[in-house]
């Protein structure tokens, strides 16, 4: 038994490598690429080619925990690169952009899903899952196509600064509700027994960051990272077994690590597992997704994607003129927040541990599909910005000269 | 000169150097140690990426840019710390009216001011070349003087007198 999930998460890798390489390729993001992968290999459909089955890999507890160790390690580099400097000296500014971002994306995320009849905890689930955009894409892209030493990367940048606070509050919320059960009692035991433990943990790693690098600083490497990847998981295992959310527990120990001098060491070090378990969480969602519920929500994700896709052009545009950006930069803002990934895709793992089965089912695949689509439209958005957003600007000055 | 210096979340830092004319040259700083060089023309145009460098191939760039192994000077600029006086190898040409001379009767010292602190002679240095020493086309003497001594020194072992001949 234990030769054969070798052997399946050898096949986990290696089409995660392939598929990852084809994306890369290509020039296009690789988070789909390892869902697709998931997908492929996964119990579910398709289930074979040409009479060679393809259900190589099962949905097993393994991969389940390397995933888990994925979100955290995400969520920890969160913490560590939070950047509360930038926060503090833009607040101004950047409350406006984030309230901007939040009210006009997550009001469309609430108006989507209850025309498609989801009740509060599903509307509340869907809302998240289309205001959060992805800061791994939108920062890969960013990148690649040279923005970001133009005055728009600041906007972008600034306005992901907020949507990674708010998603830290807002996951610590939503997974005491989903965990809490059906009952308004139980949910709200779960609630309160959730922000104990996340306020006592953010008191620890605010307190604590005097001592980190005395306690963690150690002179191999080797002991330096087991001691760090320990830390966030043992404290992400026990947010999990006390009902708070391991995402946020994670965010916090990674805060407590940000600011001291060993950033720099745990960038060096830490990143290339971050990427690793991280590629094995985004397969794992895909393993865990059936193509068929997902053709089943096909309307809700095509009236998303086109009525979020506007919704993030709109906030990003009115965030840069907020900034005092020009039509053609402000556009740009907006079509460089469009990407949506892995935190959507966290909030989906959340759904998936609902008791009630519209939710579990419906939501992740809802945002399977949505991730899928909107990663490819946000990275191609800002592949093609340079012209859309000089096209956007002739319309303007056509406009303004009639 | 002014730099900018900002946090670029999630990503590093950004520096920027203003050249001239509204033009910057930008410098990005990835948590990854990957550096990005980029020439923005003017406030209103989009940064032009002019190199990917790692760490190591930054640290040597910035020392080409900053001079350490090569500083291009002007040579009449050169001061070597003797108070006023500048230290000068000059060569005693090939058909200098003093070759064959001895410094004495010459009056080299007299004459220009300067004082010889030592003769190169092909592979021989001769140390503090008193009055006797006879001098030879060839010779490179090790003269130390100021400005006007140094040129009046060149000007008789060129025509066996002090006059500028200009």
């Amino acid at each position: 038994m234990a030769g054969s999930l070798l052997l399946e998460f050898g096949i986990a890798l290696t089409v995660i490598a392939v598929l990852g390489a084809v994306a890369r390729r290509f020039g296009q993001p690789v988070i789909p690429a390892y869902i697709a992968a998931g997908i492929l290999v996964g119990p579910y459909a398709p289930t074979s080619v040409a009479g060679i089955s393809l259900q190589l890999v099962s949905d097993s507890a393994v991969i389940g925990t390397v995933a888990e160790v994925g979100i955290i390690l995400l969520l920890f580099f969160l913490g560590l690169e939070f950047d509360i400097g930038t926060l503090v000296r833009n607040r101004r500014r950047l409350s406006v952009v984030g309230g901007i971002d939040l009210v006009v994306n997550a009001a469309i995320g609430v108006g989507v899903a209850l025309a498609f009849g989801f009740g509060p905890v599903g509307t509340l689930l869907v809302a998240g899952v289309v205001y959060i955009s992805s800061s791994a894409i939108v920062t890969k892209s960013l990148t690649d196509a040279g923005w970001l030493a133009n005055p728009e990367s600041e906007v972008i940048l600034g306005t992901l600064v907020v949507e990674d606070l708010v998603i830290a509050v807002y996951l610590a919320v939503v997974a005491a509700v989903v965990g809490g059960g059906g009952d308004v009692g139980g949910a709200l035991v779960t609630v309160v027994q959730s922000f104990v433990f996340l306020a006592a943990l953010a008191g620890a790693a605010h307190f604590g960051t005097q001592y980190v690098e005395v306690v963690f600083g150690a002179d191999t490497d080797e002991l330096f990272v087991l001691r760090v990847v320990g830390v966030a998981v043992l404290v992400g295992g026990v947010a999990l077994a006390v009902g708070a959310s391991e995402a946020v527990a994670a965010f916090f120990v990674g805060t407590a690590f940000s600011g001291t001098d060993l950033v720099g060491r745990i960038e060096n070090l830490l990143v290339p597992h971050r990427d690793l378990f991280a590629a094995l969480f985004f397969f794992s969602v895909g393993l865990g997704t059936d193509l068929l519920v997902v053709a089943d929500v096909w309307l809700l994700v095509a009236v998303a994607v086109v009525a979020t896709t506007a919704g993030k052009l709109a906030s990003g545009y009115a965030s840069g003129r907020v900034y005092g950006l020009n039509e053609r930069r402000s556009a740009r803002v907006g079509l460089g927040l469009v990407a949506r990934g892995e935190f959507s895709l966290i909030i989906a793992t959340l759904a998936a541990t609902s008791a009630n089965p519209t939710i579990r089912t419906l939501v992740p695949a809802f945002a399977v599909g949505y991730v899928i689509a909107m990663s490819f439209v946000g990275s191609l958005a800002v592949q093609y910005g340079a012209a859309l957003s000089d096209a956007f600007d002739a319309w303007v000055g056509e406009r303004q000269s009639l | 000169m002014v730099i900018y210096e900002a946090d670029v979340p999630g990503v590093g830092k950004r520096y920027e150097v203003e050249t001239g004319d509204g033009e910057r040259a930008v410098v990005i700083i990835h948590h990854d140690g990957k550096r990005e060089l980029f020439r923005r023309a003017d406030p209103d145009a989009d940064a032009e990426k002019l190199f990917d460098l790692t760490a190591e191939q930054s640290r040597q760039l910035a020392t080409s840019l900053e001079g350490t192994d090569f500083q291009p000077l002007d040579l009449d600029d050169i001061d070597v710390p003797l108070g006023g006086a500048l230290m000068e190898w000059v060569e005693i040409p090939e058909k200098s009216p003093v070759a064959g001379e001895t410094m004495g009767s010459v009056h080299l010292g007299k004459q220009t001011g300067v004082t010889i602190a030592a003769i190169q002679r092909g592979d021989e240095t001769i140390g503090s070349p008193g009055a006797d020493t006879t001098l030879q086309a060839g010779d490179i003497l090790v003269a130390i003087g100021s400005r006007s001594e140094q040129n009046a020194l060149e000007s008789l072992l060129e025509t066996g007198s002090v006059e500028d001949s200009d």
